[in-house]
């Protein structure tokens, strides 16, 4: 019978389609409304300089090692069959370069200072873990949020979570960049209940300069998310100094203005937990650390976008 | 010479001298009259109630005063240190001497001991389980009995005069214990007397008093004090202080049903204007106080809410007020604790989220859906009499005023596997421990290992059946302890004291720990070493018994291995394994010797730390010496996949087969103001799939202090900074600094 056969390709479709995450986090209750599940999808085309997730950025599982939890006790370097971690002026250091992801020093590891970022997973074993929360789910209007990384750079594992989920009645949320070819956001689009959609910088070449990419693309599929009855809450990623300008609230004030009907608007003030990150795994931070941004700053933000004729915009 | 402070200690042993071989309820009596009113406190300053202990070296009491000091105790350094002060008196120190001798035979812990059978004495070779190593240890007491405070306050004191002298009269006419009322009726001349007593240091007091408020509140009490001995309470202050001081000296530490018993006289003395809310609420707070001030450490519980309450709507206003109560008296008895259901008056449930939102940790929240059911299972009572259950201490369950469990032994299952795996050799002393099963290397397959352990396990939960009964024998022929049979069904009917046959449901608990720790070594055991066999026996054992020096490698992979708490089936069902054995053999006991019931329960208190630090290190990581888990909680710092999948697991358990178990939370702040709506679903989803019971810490400065110090252990820590959150531990250090002081603001 037909539909027997559709069932089983679409469990056979859970196992086989993979995608690689670096968290889940449960009991989320900031990336959508309610208690939520989120799942980090690792890999973005973007290249934003404030990250603070840079280990959501490459596409591939990588080392992170963590300097004050190590004790030099040099265990990894025995077991690294890549050569991967020396022994410089008597302390351990890490070659991110040489790793080939073999995981031994981070066994062998006593302090747990090394970690692999990243793991493939299915889709079954990715809803295994989100349907164990369905109860608070119902019970506080939340549900499951993809993040990442961009979930739709891994567009194929998206779309299968996104169906999978609302398969069981589970509210669904995308935390996107925008950046994926517009039939691909069509395609993902009835299965989404909610859109978070980051907008970063009003001018093209501010965007290109701050993320590595153009905003064209990124506003065409606003505008066609918006106009195929999408709900969407816009967030804006705002760093003192960098993208605060006049211009850019002007640019947030006029999607307002286009868009009555966005779900919210919600600004998203730099922070500077994640710098110490780059480290880890063997990087060095875009931009040079900044003071996490503070509460007058955040009100300021808010009066000049009233100004501009904005009011909707809450602090995220 | 000085003449040393106990002299009225050498006064109760020669009373007790004069009547020791009299009738057990004759003899308690004297001793009560020996003991009260001396043996109580003054009226301190700001009390609005009489009331407070002076607690003997020497007297008489169900509960226990020190390790081993229950029934007719004696506090042997008190005498020890007059014995040897030479600064007092020669003859009065030779008094104090020979007592000293006397109560080391005659005191009821003494006669315990003495009747252990053999096998129970060996394998109970010691008393001190707080600093000895062992896998069973028997406490001494009768604790947690709740005695029926309504009944005390509808029908007073002359109606309890008048009960027991028609009982008297009818075992006259049909040849019943006339004793066991007559001292009956003397132990409420004692009480009478303490109320008088305490009634002419009032009014005397009233003459010195420093404003003329406090000359007023002193004249009430001295009035309320001589009204209660002669008619029933009439007001909430009347009823209080009745309840207060029949509460002390009968050595009762729970409350019971207060908004039951006391919501009554609130609503009626509102609604003629007899009180305001602010007048009952100063009452309730100098009541609170009082209860802090007895610090019982572990009991002091008050229970409000949930079903089977006979004035649900008054009771409702009562309970209001005695959370109010608790929000306004920063101590940390008494233990409020709220019964609450689906259907029940939606405020109540709000204002404790509010109250255990500042930080108070009360009160503590039980589930009446799931835990009257727990109970009828459990101990197989109806419906209608598990809607009277009650938690005391630390969280047992009981009948209101119909049943007794004293939890008086202890089982720590963690060293049972440690004392297993070595063949019956306790490694931390070299001690013959239990049973010896066979070697560890011998064990072929990873059942083989689990039938050790369970034989293990149930040899000492026979012991200690035996031994719970037999601490009850020895009371019930020591004493009828009158004020508590006196309020307990079904003492006076049956002309029995509690122990001696009159209590209608006479049970018992016993106290496990380890559970997790258990769970979590044998789910690595069975992974790592039968299953994957990538440790080989030998090399395990060699590891635990280093306590991992040189064996890192090793105790990381244990580490690694499932653990109880994060919704991993496998550590899951293995802990469900453990918990289905213990519950059970223990519960079968009761068709093995006279106890009603005889439950497990998982509580937490101290002795996880304690009994840990004798107990070597074990299969799940835990270094020798360590603390054991806390309750039904996953070990420390092992959870670590957030807050639901902790509250999936810990719902997988069966509360249908022990007497209480304890579920600690920590959240931030942060949850309970600005993410109220969300705290409030996690909650009722906990409830709703199974959930018994919460006791919830709202996490402040220092939580986030010691995160950053020992972050292994708080990885469930979430803070919010700017546009997402994170784990707390894994942030940088000066982003922790960062947090940690905003958050003071
Ligand atoms: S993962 Fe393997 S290759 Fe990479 S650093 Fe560790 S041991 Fe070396
Ligand atoms: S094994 Fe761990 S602690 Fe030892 S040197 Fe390597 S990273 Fe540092």
């Amino acid at each position: 019978m037909p539909v027997e056969i559709n069932c089983c390709e679409r469990q056979a479709h859970m196992d086989r389609v993979q995608g690689t995450i670096f968290d889940i986090q449960r009991f989320a209750l900031h990336d959508g409304p309610g208690i939520r599940t989120t799942v980090f999808l690792k890999g973005c085309p973007l290249r934003c300089i404030w990250c603070h997730n840079p280990e959501s950025q490459d596409f591939n599982p990588q080392l992170s090692f963590d300097r004050a939890k190590c004790t030099d006790c040099f265990r990894c370097v025995k077991a690294c069959p890549a050569g991967a971690h020396k022994v410089v002026d008597g302390r351990h250091v890490a070659d991110h370069g040489r790793c080939c992801l073999s995981a031994k020093c981070v066994e062998a590891c006593p302090n747990g200072a090394l970690k692999i970022i990243g793991r493939k997973q299915s889709v079954r074993e990715v809803m295994d873990v989100v349907i164990r929360d369905i109860a608070y789910y119902n019970n506080s209007g939340g549900g499951m949020t993809i993040s990442g990384g961009e979930p739709m750079s891994q567009f194929r594992f998206t779309l299968e979570l996104l169906k999978a989920a609302k398969e069981k009645g589970i509210h669904t949320c995308l935390d996107t960049s925008g950046y994926a070819p517009g039939d691909l956001f069509e395609r993902v689009l009835p299965y989404t209940d909610l859109f978070l959609y980051d907008y970063k910088a009003t001018d093209d070449k501010e965007h290109l300069r701050l993320t590595g990419v153009s905003n064209r693309l990124i506003l065409d599929n606003l505008d066609l998310l918006y106009r195929e009855g999408a709900s969407i809450i816009l967030r804006c990623p705002l760093v003192k100094g960098i993208n605060d300008t006049d211009e850019h609230f002007m640019g947030i004030a006029e999607i307002d203005r286009k868009y009555p009907g966005l779900a919210g608007i919600e600004l998203m003030a730099y922070h500077n937990m994640g710098h110490e990150k780059y480290e880890r795994i063997g990087r060095k931070p875009e931009m040079e650390m900044l003071p996490t941004t503070d509460e007058a700053t955040k009100e300021s933000w808010l009066e000049r976008l009233k100004a501009f004729g904005c009011g909707k915009a809450i602090i995220g | 010479m000085a003449i040393g402070k106990l002299t009225r200690e050498l006064h109760f042993t020669e009373v007790y001298k004069k009547y020791k071989d009299e009738h057990i309820a004759i003899r308690e009596a004297m001793c009560l009259k020996a003991q009260f009113p001396g043996f109580l406190g003054g009226i301190e300053d700001n009390d609005l109630f009489a009331g407070r202990l002076d607690l003997p070296a020497v007297g008489i009491t169900p509960d226990e005063w020190g390790p081993t000091s229950f029934g007719y105790y004696c506090i042997e350094q008190r005498l020890i240190a007059e014995i040897e002060d030479p600064s007092l008196d020669e003859d009065y120190r030779q008094a104090v001497k020979d007592m000293l001798d006397f109560w080391r035979e005659e005191n009821t812990s003494t006669k315990l001991r003495r009747a252990f059978p053999e096998k129970m004495a060996r394998e109970l070779y010691t008393d001190d389980w707080m600093n000895q190593s062992g896998i069973s240890f028997p406490l001494y007491r009768l604790c947690g009995g709740y005695i029926n405070f309504d009944k005390l306050l509808q029908i007073g004191i002359p109606g309890l005069y008048e009960e027991v002298e028609r009982y008297r009269q009818k075992a006259e006419r049909e040849g019943g214990d006339v004793k066991f009322y007559e001292g009956a009726r003397i132990a409420l001349d004692v009480f009478v007397d303490t109320c008088l007593h305490f009634s002419n240091m009032a009014f005397e007091m009233a003459e010195t008093a420093r404003t003329k408020e406090r000359a007023e509140e002193l004249r009430l009490m001295g009035t309320t004090l001589k009204k209660i001995t002669k008619e029933k309470p009439a007001h909430l202050w009347e009823a209080i202080q009745l309840m207060w001081l029949y509460s002390l000296v009968a050595d009762v530490r729970n409350l019971g049903r207060m908004d039951v018993y006391l919501g009554d006289f609130y609503v009626n003395d509102l609604e003629t204007g007899a009180l305001t809310e602010e007048d009952a609420l100063r009452y309730l707070e100098s009541l609170w106080q009082l209860i802090a001030d007895r610090n019982t450490r572990v009991h002091g519980r008050v229970i409000i809410g949930g079903k089977g309450r006979r004035n649900e709507e008054n009771a409702d206003k009562f309970a209001l007020l005695a959370m109010e109560a608790t929000r306004r008296v920063l101590e940390v008895e008494p233990q409020l604790s709220l019964r609450f259901y689906e259907g029940m008056n939606p405020a109540l449930f709000a204002k404790a989220l509010d109250v255990i939102g500042e930080g108070r940790t009360y009160p503590i929240l039980y589930n009446d859906d799931v835990n009257i059911k727990a109970v009828e299972e459990a101990f197989g009572f109806t419906t209608e009499t598990a809607e009277q259950y009650v938690p005391f201490g630390c969280g047992e369950y009981i009948i209101d005023h119909q049943s007794f469990g004293t939890p008086s032994g202890v089982i720590n299952l963690l060293k049972a596997l440690e004392v297993t795996m070595h063949n019956g050799i306790d490694p931390m002393t070299g001690r013959k421990m239990g049973l010896a099963l066979g070697r560890f290397e011998d064990f072929e397959t990873f059942d083989e290992l689990f039938e050790a352990y369970k034989k293990q396990v149930e040899y000492f939960v026979e012991i200690m059946a035996d031994h719970e009964e037999l601490e009850y024998k020895i009371a019930g022929e020591t004493a009828p302890f009158l004020y508590m049979s006196m309020l307990y069904d079904d003492c006076l009917e049956r002309g029995k004291g509690m122990f001696s046959g009159g209590v209608r449901y006479l049970g018992g608990t016993l106290e496990t720990y380890g559970n997790t720790n258990t769970a979590d070594s044998l789910t690595a055991i069975k992974k790592l070493v039968y299953d994957e066999k990538v440790i080989s026996k030998e090399r395990l054992l060699a590891a635990l018994d280093a306590d991992f020096e040189g064996y890192e490698d090793i105790r990381q992979l244990l580490l690694d291995a499932p653990k109880y708490g994060n919704d991993d089936d496998t550590a899951d069902e293995m802990l469900l394994k453990v918990h289905n054995h213990v519950c059970n053999a223990v519960r079968d006991q009761r068709h093995r010797t006279s106890l009603h019931s005889y439950l497990v329960v998982i509580i937490n208190n101290s002795a996880n730390t304690l009994m840990g630090h004798q107990t070597s290190a074990s299969a799940d990581g835990r270094r020798s010496g360590l603390y054991m888990n806390n309750g039904n909680a996953p070990m420390s710092g092992m959870d670590k996949n957030g807050i639901t999948a902790m509250l999936n697991s810990i719902v997988k358990p069966s509360t249908h087969i022990h007497a209480g178990a304890v579920q600690n939370m920590k959240f931030s702040r942060e949850m309970f103001t600005t993410r109220r709506a969300e705290l409030e679903a996690l909650l009722k989803t906990y409830f709703q799939n199974g959930g018994a019971q919460a006791m919830i810490t709202v996490v402040n400065r220092n939580d986030l202090e010691r995160a950053m110090e020992e972050p292994e252990k708080y990885h469930h820590i979430f803070v919010r900074v700017g546009g997402f959150s994170a784990r707390f531990v894994e942030l940088g250090r000066d982003v922790q600094l960062d947090i940690l002081n905003r958050t003071l603001y």
